[in-house]
């Protein structure tokens, strides 16, 4: 029955107008939005480009201005901008962190439209306190841009339930499945069947197109990220095959089988990320920025009255820089960078109210996905395409540690009294973004597809048409 | 052989069809009359084993239908009211994908023969069946029964909505089939060609078999006569 089941499939799919209609609508759902996808990823690449090139420029002019000095030349800048002060270095020719895109960042914006890609950190900033606390909707990716996620996750499955919600009822509404039973057939198996050729179809497309806009759009992929990717992709095809079918067996009409998979369609796409998002906002919310910056200045304020004995404190820590220092001169970034140990310690606190808050949203999230292969979907496709929370946490924790390192290194020379000269210019740190790779999307696949395994067998036996079989051609 | 051993279908306490006897042996066609509501599609869905009979058996081919649906389907083939079959397949297609479903392989010389038996066209072979009249489209059953070698073939208002010349071919072509040995169980409202093709008639009310006929020993205006007494038409009119 197979052979023939398929042959037949495959010839009235392709003789139909609907079912080429959908093909020919995924593919230029695929092709526009892997070009939108594509487009945004250039940008991020021009701006990158763009600002590594100002600093360049930035770090020629100020070699032009230490050669200068170091010819003893006069320089023509205001007095705390000239690059042989330390501080002037560390605050105005600060290195790029930049977080370049993955080779697959075109799949999925995920957090990327909501973060900077580049940071500067300096020398006085408050780089503890990063703008990268703003995140307090872990899910807000799913109602983000129209990018290859969006039309696997949102339309893909509408392309599917257009494909196959009518299997087994428009049989029966035109009468050809009272002559198919007459066959001697399981008309389970059968539908099965059918079901699992659209499938095939539905799958063989997808995977070729993905391949295609890869090849088009990505950058060097390493296998394993593309297996994940196709294999996330086929799993959550399957997911709405394995719907259609469970629904296709409960044999009404093709009206009530539409309805009721588009119902499902709602329930999983968009009604379970919202609830579930919303619920994480109300059981976690996230402490008020506005509090923190405002704690932030009273801080500071506190701390700019006792600096002096902030800066003796420090100095008692760093009794290196009081024997190198045989002037004791002593100015104000001296104080102010011996007292942001001291702001730091004292807003810790604050911080990590944000960060345990947005982590204990994102352990409710991790732990109710599995409740919607949807979300499932959307944090694998993120991961894949470098744009997930952790991506940006690991970027973030990147770009503190830089901070600290970029700051640890022009110390001595401001407790040193030290100038910075031309030839220090090479042993400045640099800063270079070490991507996560991507651990769970394997696992979501294999989840989705024993989700959809298990709902295909569940639909089977709990199937009240199916016990009798006879009740499903009337 | 198509056999019913006081086959009864209930629903609840509404008997659709109450202790059916029938016994049709190979080459012999037997006409179900009857108004609707009598009785004879819930007759054909139970020999198919599309319902579950209340008590009783049907039998094809000596097996019980409830028993072994599948063995019994492979001896049986099935014409209903409007033959739907797929409109984007032609008439050789459509014949292979039903053959080949259930279980036979057959040649592409095979498959028009059988079309050609089924008294289809030549030019018509490879049309798409959207195209195809409903006379057509019986042809290509009966053509789809020729190539199962059915021993047995159930017919539902075939010749419904037909036209008189498509009605009469049809007609030859059971004629062809009951020469061939096949047992015909045909379910019509068309008394004259019940007349023309059936060796035997029965005329069903509220489920229960009134009245049979061996068809040769009855004209036409006895059997009219036979049915409307049945139906109690005359008391209705009076």
């Amino acid at each position: 029955m197979y052979k023939y089941n398929f042959i037949y499939e495959l010839k009235t799919l392709l003789r139909s107008g609907w079912i080429q209609f959908l093909s020919v609508l995924l593919l230029v759902l695929f092709g526009f939005a892997s070009f939108n996808g594509s487009q945004k990823v250039e940008k991020r690449e021009l701006d990158i480009a763009s600002i590594k090139k100002q600093v360049n420029e930035s770090d020629q002019k100020m070699l032009a201005q230490l050669d200068s000095i170091e010819r003893g030349l006069n320089v023509n800048a205001s007095r705390w901008t000239i690059p042989s002060g330390p501080t002037a270095v560390g605050n105005y020719h600060p290195r790029i962190a930049a977080m370049p895109p993955s080779a697959m960042a075109f799949i999925a914006t995920g957090q990327s439209d909501l973060f900077t890609h580049y940071v500067k950190p300096t020398m006085a900033g408050d780089d503890f306190a990063l703008n990268f606390t703003e995140i307090s909707s872990p899910v807000q990716q799913l109602f983000g841009s129209f990018d290859l996620s969006f039309v696997i996750i949102y339309l893909l499955p509408l392309i599917i339930i257009a494909f196959s919600y009518n299997i087994l009822s428009s049989e029966r509404e035109t009468g050809s499945l009272k002559l198919l039973a007459s066959q001697p057939i399981s008309i389970h198996i059968w539908v099965l069947q059918k079901i699992g050729i659209r499938f095939l179809w539905i799958a063989t497309l997808t995977v070729i197109l993905l391949l295609g806009t890869l090849l088009i759009f990505g950058g060097p992929i390493d296998s394993g990220t593309m297996f994940s990717f196709i294999g996330l992709t086929i799993a959550y095809i399957l997911f709405w095959f394995a719907l259609a079918f469970v629904v296709n067996l409960q044999a009404s009409n093709s009206a009530k089988n539409a309805i009721t998979i588009l119902g499902l369609w709602l329930v999983f796409v968009l009604l379970a990320p919202s609830i579930i998002n919303q619920l994480g906002s109300t059981i976690y919310p996230m402490p008020s920025r506005t509090l923190m910056i405002n704690k932030m200045r009273t801080v500071k304020a506190e701390v700019t009255e006792k600096q002096d004995e902030i800066l003796d404190n420090f100095l008692r820590d760093h009794p290196e820089y009081a024997i190198n220092d045989p002037n004791q001169s002593r100015r104000f970034y001296h104080r102010y960078m011996a007292s942001q140990d001291v702001v730091k310690k004292e807003l810790e606190p604050i911080v990590n109210e944000f960060e345990n808050q947005l982590d204990k949203q994102q352990t409710w999230v991790g732990k109710l996905k599995w409740i919607s292969p949807a979300i499932v979907m959307q944090q694998a496709l993120n991961e894949v395409s470098g744009s997930s929370t952790k991506d940006y946490e690991n970027y973030r924790g990147q770009v503190i540690g830089f901070a600290e390192t970029w700051r640890q290194h022009l110390i001595p020379f401001l407790y040193n009294n030290q100038s910075f000269t031309s030839s220090d210019y090479e042993d400045l740190p640099s800063f270079t973004f070490k991507p996560l790779t991507p651990k769970t999307s394997g696992i979501s696949a294999l989840a989705i597809l024993a989700i959809s395994v298990v709902i295909g067998t569940l639909g089977i036996a709990f199937s009240p048409r199916v016990k009798s079989s006879k009740t499903l051609l009337f | 052989m198509i056999i019913t051993d006081n086959l009864t279908k209930q629903y609840g306490e509404a008997v659709v069809l109450n202790q059916l006897n029938l016994n049709i042996k190979a080459g012999e066609i037997y006409c179900l009359l009857g108004a609707n509501g009598a009785g004879k599609t819930t007759t054909i869905n139970l020999l198919l084993g599309f319902l579950k009979p209340t008590s009783g058996c049907a039998f094809i081919n000596g097996l019980n239908v409830d028993e072994n649906p599948k063995k019994t389907k492979r001896f049986l083939a099935y014409i209903p009211e409007n033959l739907m079959l797929y409109p984007t397949l032609s008439a050789v297609e459509n014949l292979e994908y039903f053959s080949g479903i259930g279980g036979k392989s057959l040649k592409k010389s095979e498959l028009e023969e059988f079309l050609s038996q089924a008294g289809l066209q030549k030019s018509a072979f490879h049309q798409r069946i959207s195209n195809f009249s409903k006379g057509m489209r019986q042809k290509v059953g009966i053509a789809i029964a020729l190539a199962k070698n059915a021993k047995s073939l159930l017919l539902d208002e075939p010749t419904s909505g037909l036209d008189p010349k498509a009605s009469n071919e049809f007609g030859q072509l059971l004629e062809n089939l009951r020469g061939q040995g096949v047992a015909i169980l045909m379910a019509t409202h068309d008394l004259f060609r019940a007349k023309e093709v059936a060796t035997h008639i029965g005329i069903m009310k509220n489920g229960q078999l009134r009245q049979e006929f061996d068809a040769n020993n009855l004209s036409l205006a006895e059997l009219e006569q036979a049915y409307l007494d049945t139906m109690d038409y005359k008391e209705l009119v009076q």
